[in-house]
């Protein structure tokens, strides 16, 4: 059976004559699915440790689980290299600059950070950029 | 005046080379970054600087961070100072609840006897104590390496201090035989509603060698660069705050700025001219000041003798290193911390090696990521700053490395125009001119110098 349209549409006087029913609200039945939490992440943040539910479902479906550990990995690292007080503050400047920074002020950044950031795949900012 | 004289006297030149490679923003992008990071480029700049004197001033005491020191064990740490001012004014202060409580006048000094200072490094800050430490004599962002130990009451008492001292100095060119000068002037003001433009006329007259007989041109053919230091312009205060500006108002506030344009062309006609910008021009706040447009000056850019120059400035003429500003640096020191007179701050930046330590906590700066333009890496042979109540000078000798550097404030103001500085290359004489003096032999008695 169809509703009534005059219940629908706000304006409209309804079926029944009293106040009541005028101001009536309808919840909305449409079902809902669930939602997924990862949907508000763009991709190109780096993921926390150890958290898996984040993960892109393509990624998951192809099945290519290496990349997610090294990846994990490289962010690990970097992420160590981004709270090590001795090279300054990392909010406000990419990573490459700051290694680059480091290296001019002498303060001998391992170089195998300049080369996971050259790999690419990784953030290029640090985890907290934009969000502190 | 003798006009078609036949034996012309030849101006000198001199070689000039400008070493405003740091003070230019080139390709600094903004990316959102704040403060800390010029303090760290800084404090790591300065540390690196310090390391080596410390351990030759006192060999047998360990160094330390400020997250290290020990109760009453004796060590040295270096790091940033922070002088907690009470009455600092604070953007804060508009949100506090006892409104009533701020005063009315706004004073002119923020010192107070309850200020203390605090030293940060990257671990941490600690309170300073002690009475060796005067926190007067400070202000926040120098980096200074101390002497002392942790007191019972958390702070660290301090028995000693090292600044960075003055740093080394490249070799004076030997003394030629040939007089050159260096004119350096500032607060021009022009546009100021009392200033008198024969005076500017004046100046320019004496310069490019117009004014007084032989002897007298044949010391302004000796005169090789002349510098602006800052304030050269007034625009009215009261039309630039108005919304919708008419066009009168419009052609009010390009008039200093066209006057200012026709002088400089005569004066870059016969010499080469350095122009900077100070705290009342057309140019950014925040220091390193931008070099003042060129579109500001449609006929004197056209020069290759004209030259416009950020604030701060260095150069070095014939070898001889110049390095000075329009005064804003030395101008927030002495609104933070005690000093004899100008020359006592500017002592003491070169002994901070540092040209603005009050950047950027009171002094506007640009947020720079990872260097600190201002340090002084080699120590200026003249050190200048421009638009100060009177003119000054010093001579500031170094300790081991046998050098003397000359600092010196010029007289700004729109009472007296006309007083420039001449600095003779070669020797460390200088003097200073005023329209006075050119006027001999011209019935010009009437031009005073107020």
């Amino acid at each position: 059976m169809l509703p009534d349209v005059r219940d629908r549409l706000p304006g409209m006087a309804p079926k029944s004559a009293s106040m009541k029913g005028f101001y009536r609200q309808k919840k909305s039945t449409k079902s809902t699915a669930s939602k997924n939490v990862s949907t508000k992440k763009s991709p190109n943040l780096p993921m926390p440790y150890d958290s898996d539910i984040t993960q892109p479902a393509a990624l998951i479906s192809h099945g290519s689980l290496d990349l997610k550990d090294s990846y994990k990995e490289d962010e690990q690292i970097l992420g160590r290299f981004d709270m090590n007080m001795a090279y300054g503050p990392c909010l406000g400047m990419s990573r490459q600059a700051r290694w680059e920074r480091a290296l001019k002020l002498g303060l001998n950044p391992p170089e195998e950070i300049e080369s996971i950031l050259k790999r690419g795949k990784v953030g290029s900012v640090c985890l907290w950029e934009g969000r502190v | 005046m003798e006009v078609d004289s036949p034996d012309k006297i030849p101006r000198k030149q001199a070689s000039y080379h400008s070493l405003d490679e740091p003070f230019v923003i080139q390709k600094e992008t903004y990316g959102g970054q704040q403060y800390s990071q010029i303090y760290f480029a800084r404090l790591q700049l300065l540390r690196a600087l310090l390391r080596p004197l410390v351990t030759s001033w006192k060999p047998h005491v360990p160094i330390c961070n400020v997250l290290g020191i020990e109760r009453g064990k004796e060590c040295i740490v270096v790091g940033t100072l922070y002088k907690h001012m009470k009455l600092k004014p604070s953007v804060l202060d508009e949100y506090s609840k006892e409104r009533s409580a701020t005063p009315i006048t706004i004073p002119h000094k923020f010192m107070h006897q309850d200020d203390y200072l605090v030293l940060e490094d990257e671990s941490g800050r600690v309170k300073l104590g002690g009475s060796f430490l005067l926190p007067s004599q400070y202000v926040t962002g120098v980096v200074v390496s101390l002497l002392g130990s942790e007191a019972d009451a958390g702070y660290f008492h301090v028995d000693d201090v090292l600044e960075a001292g003055l740093p080394s100095q490249l070799e004076m060119p030997l003394k030629s035989g040939e007089n050159k000068y260096v004119v350096l002037i500032s607060g021009l003001n022009v546009g100021n509603s009392t200033s008198n433009p024969l005076q500017y006329q004046l100046l320019v007259d004496h310069i490019t060698g117009h004014l007084g007989d032989k002897q007298a041109q044949g010391m302004a053919a000796q005169i090789v660069h002349l510098v602006i230091a800052g304030n050269s312009v007034e625009i009215p205060h009261g039309l630039l705050n108005k919304q919708n500006l008419a066009s009168t108002d419009q052609s009010r506030i390009a008039e200093p700025i066209k006057e200012l344009d026709m002088i400089l062309t005569e004066i870059a006609a016969g010499l080469p001219l350095d122009i900077m910008p100070g705290p009342n021009d057309p140019a950014n706040f925040s220091l390193p000041q931008k070099p003042l447009n060129r579109c500001l000056f449609p006929s004197s850019a056209t020069y290759n003798t004209f030259r416009s120059c950020p604030n701060p400035h260095s150069f070095e003429i014939d070898g001889v290193k110049f390095l000075g500003t329009s005064g804003q640096n030395i101008d927030d020191l002495e609104k933070y911390s005690e000093g004899r007179d100008k020359l006592e701050f500017m002592e003491r930046t070169l002994r901070w090696r540092h040209l603005a330590p009050t950047a950027p906590n009171t002094l506007g700066c640009y947020p720079f990521i990872d260097t600190d333009p201002f340090l002084i890496k080699s120590c200026p042979h003249v050190y200048f700053i421009g638009n100060q109540e009177k003119y000054d000078t010093k001579l500031i000798k170094g300790t081991a490395e046998g050098f003397s550097s000359r600092g010196y404030y010029k007289a700004a103001s729109a009472k007296t125009p006309q007083l420039s500085w001449y600095w003779h290359l070669s020797s460390w004489a200088h003097h200073m001119g005023t329209s006075r003096n050119m006027m001999y032999g011209m019935a010009l008695g009437s031009l005073q110098c107020s």
